[in-house]
């Protein structure tokens, strides 16, 4: 097992050099980034008198350790555009991403899970048509679509909720309902699956004959078994969530980590993006990471085969 | 018995609920004002984008200021006069407190211009106000301005230099003033969440009298279908940034109003002299003709912007109204292009995600049905830029933009553009030259003029760059606020009134 933990955890460290190093180049890419920030009537000296001051005329390997030594040090640097270190910039916004990918979690595993089994459990059924039709639309509706159209119904049509924002729960409410219902989809998708595979086992007609009902049978063996799919499932979800986030805070106001990514990229404020960048990698990595020890918790059969 | 005491309170607080909106309604105290982004720094001397300059310009007083008709007027200095061609004196109000109760002196002033013009504080602004060598501090309420060589621009410059507190700024340092400022305006800062939202608080001891609202919040929203629910349902009173189209859409709304300005902001088009078929006048020439202006301004901004016929606009110095602009005429287009020898020819429109996309494929249509055919190049920003400032050879035949000096001058516009040497001028032509440079170093307006008309008419002939059009900054705003923008896109809580 701690072969396994310590294993794990290098492959994750690994792929986070990878990030961070594909980050660095890929931003700089595209070029110079200090056109971007010189007003559009400067001067050729004036431009280079300002890239030699941000350090961006010498070598990129040069360049790429003075990044590295930086990190680190967990030093992300100072904001080009806002003039305010970049660790605290981004460190503000992230309760806000975290608060928004809970409630999109709550709205998808509270939703997703249940119509899974469901629709596993009353298979073929007028319910299991009315569940499929509604995770369809969850899966399909575009948030930046599925958003606009919830605030003018909720927000502007019934005056319910807050239109934008982040400063009530209520504002809460319409965002994790956008982020969370992609999610909440491929929850009830995947427990679908999971739970119908369980029940199609031999032990389910055994726990039947030994007097269980159906109810209890599922209960107590098989959601236990369907959850290691879901548990996966749900670690890689928090990504997908991390991702959606741009979307969904740009429509709904929301001030999270996506919203700065936006916000970054137009106001061209190169590192924060960069920063940006590298923090939802990391997250994704750890996610897997935590998949992966979970997966094993949960199913021995995974840490003994090693 | 019973009834009656059980009536009187009832009907207080019916009368209560019956009087209470329309009590409200007189007055307003909380304006709140949805901005596309949230102000990037509070320091004044940084940065300079639209959404920071609507929320600081409102915390500070500026040297001088623009009244509503875009005149030059005095806000901190009462009067200035030049006593030679490089020196400018000027004198200064004595009656302006700072925001923590300290008098704004004459140091005050000569600090911040210290301040912005030093290059190790590396300003993105140092290039507007680099002209200006020194200042100095030659009376009790008298500075004075010396300037490299004579600079016209310099009152316009000037403009847009909010005086911070030396005393505060030095004991505090540059990192901790911008995360609280310290002005001596109309509004003082009462919390700033970054990215958030910024609350203002009225200065009520403000030298200029207590202003209208009360308090302001700015709001970061940065989609524009979220401000117009946020507007409709008076969760904002205000926003800016509105595209022709949702302008267009919202024209029936009831309890909002649009509020379009011209701005100082050119829409051109460049055209590469130096390279490529456009090497050849007639080439540049047939495109400033089969390039259809009244249809771009009916089709795709929706009437709200005004035909250009130089890339100037009329809100700038050196507008000169009666350059003829290029007919519509695609039957002379196509003759000149086959004189030209061009006919079927290649051209390359550069260009990136930044710009209109719309505009690059009507542009393309307009010159493929005269004979071009023109490759449409998407770039990411900054290999535009890279390419469009290059040499010659790289940066393609065409591109459009959308120009502002934020000065209202001439010389912030067509000297970048088209003077020899600059990086984005592919044009090169020695008379043209020797009249914007003339033009940015005498201070007379009537030879300033006779200059620029000079430019212009080199500009109309040789199609270094084709004016397409003013283009409007649109406001919305719920009825109740009167408020007139203007052409600098200058954002005055003073000059809002809430009336029902």
């Amino acid at each position: 097992m701690k072969r396994h933990i310590a294993g794990r955890i290098g492959q994750a460290l690994v792929a986070s050099f990878g990030v961070l190093t594909i980050v660095f180049f890929v931003m700089r890419l595209s070029g110079d980034p200090t056109l971007l920030l010189v007003p559009e009537g400067a001067s050729a000296e004036q431009i280079a008198a300002l890239r030699h001051a941000l350090g961006f005329d010498r070598p990129l390997l040069v360049q790429y350790g003075a990044y590295l030594l930086d990190l680190a040090r967990f030093d992300l640097g100072e904001s080009l555009v806002q003039r305010a270190p970049v660790a605290g910039i981004v460190a503000e916004r992230i309760p806000y991403t975290v608060a928004l990918a809970g409630g999109a979690l709550v709205v998808a595993l509270g939703i997703g899970i249940p119509a899974g089994i469901a629709m596993a459990v009353w298979r073929g059924s007028l319910l299991e048509r009315a569940l499929a039709g509604f995770v369809l639309a969850g899966q399909s509706l575009p948030t930046f679509w599925s958003g606009i159209l919830m605030i003018l119904y909720f927000g502007v049509y019934l005056g319910w909720l807050p239109t934008s924002g982040a400063d009530s729960l209520a504002s809460l409410v319409m965002p994790s309902i956008a982020l969370g219902a992609l999610t909440m989809s491929t929850f009830a998708r995947m427990t679908r699956i999971a739970v119908l595979d369980e029940l199609s086992r031999d032990y389910v007609p055994a726990a039947r004959a030994r007097g269980l009902s159906l109810g209890s049978a599922v209960w107590r063996h098989v959601l236990r078994n369907a959850a290691i799919p879901v548990v996966t499932i749900a670690a890689l979800e928090v990504g997908n969530l991390l991702a959606g986030a741009v979307i969904v805070e740009t429509v709904f106001a929301w001030p999270g980590i996506g919203q700065l990514a936006i916000q970054s990229i137009a106001a061209r404020d190169f590192l924060i993006v960069q920063s940006v960048v590298l923090f939802v990698s990391i997250v994704y990595i750890g996610m897997n990471l935590l998949a992966d020890l979970a997966y094993a918790l949960i199913d021995p059969r995974i840490r003994l085969a090693r | 018995m019973r009834h009656p005491r059980l009536a009187t309170p009832l009907l207080a607080f019916a009368a209560a609920l019956a009087f209470a909106p329309a009590a409200m309604a007189q007055t307003k105290d909380a304006l709140v004002v949805d901005l596309p982004g949230d102000v990037a720094t509070m320091d004044p001397h940084l940065q300079w984008d639209t959404d920071s300059y609507s929320v600081y310009r409102n915390l500070f007083d500026n040297l001088v200021t623009r009244d509503t008709a875009g005149r030059i007027v005095p806000q901190i200095a009462t009067a200035w006069r030049y006593t030679d061609d490089t020196t400018i004196v000027f004198d200064l109000r004595s009656d302006i407190l700072f925001h923590d109760g300290s008098k704004l002196t004459p140091e005050d002033v000569a600090f911040s211009v210290r301040r912005i013009i030093n290059p190790a504080f590396k300003s993105p602004q140092l290039s507007q106000f680099d002209q200006i060598t020194s200042a100095d501090v030659t009376g009790p309420a008298q500075i004075t301005l010396h300037t490299k060589t004579p600079y016209p621009a310099l009152m316009a410059q000037l403009v847009k230099l909010s005086i911070v507190p030396k005393a505060y700024v030095e004991r505090v340092g540059d990192q901790a003033f911008n995360q609280q400022v310290i002005g001596s305006g109309p509004y003082k800062l009462k919390s700033w969440q970054r990215g958030v939202q910024s609350n203002l608080e009225a200065n009520d001891a403000h030298w200029h009298g207590k202003p209208a609202f009360h308090t302001v919040t700015f709001r970061a929203v940065p989609d524009i279908p979220t401000r117009i629910a946020d507007l409709r349902t008076g969760r904002a009173d205000i926003t800016r940034g509105l595209t022709p189209d949702d302008a267009d859409a919202l024209k029936s709304e009831k309890s909002l109003q649009i509020l379009p300005v011209p701005t100082e902001r050119i829409a051109y088009m460049f055209v590469n002299a130096l390279a490529g078929p456009t090497k050849d006048k007639r080439v540049r020439q047939a495109i400033a003709m089969a390039v259809d202006r009244d249809t771009i301004i009916s089709a795709l901004q929706q009437g709200y912007a005004k035909p250009a016929n130089i890339v100037l606009t009329p809100a700038n110095f050196g507008y000169i109204a009666d350059i003829p602009g290029w007919p519509h005429d695609p039957a002379r287009a196509r003759a000149l292009l086959k004189e030209a020898g061009a006919e079927g020819a290649t051209i390359q429109f550069l260009t990136s995600p930044a710009y209109d996309r719309r505009l690059n494929e009507a542009v393309q249509q307009m010159l493929g049905e005269v004979g071009l055919k023109v490759e449409i190049v998407m770039l990411d920003q900054p290999t535009y830029l890279r390419r469009r400032q290059g040499t010659p050879e790289e940066a393609g035949a065409l591109s459009q933009g959308r120009w502002s000096c934020a000065c209202q001058d001439a010389d912030g516009v067509i000297f970048p553009l088209f003077r020899t040497g600059s990086i984005w001028s592919k044009f090169n032509n020695p008379e043209f030259d020797a009249a914007v440079d003339a033009a940015r170093t005498v201070l007379d307006e009537t030879k300033r003029l006779a200059h620029y008309r000079r430019a212009f008419e080199i500009l109309r002939d040789e199609v270094p760059g084709i004016g397409l059009f003013q283009d409007y900054a649109i406001y919305l705003a719920r009825k109740e606020l009167k408020w007139t923008p203007t052409a600098n896109e200058a954002f005055f809580i003073t000059d809002m009134k809430w009336q029902p």
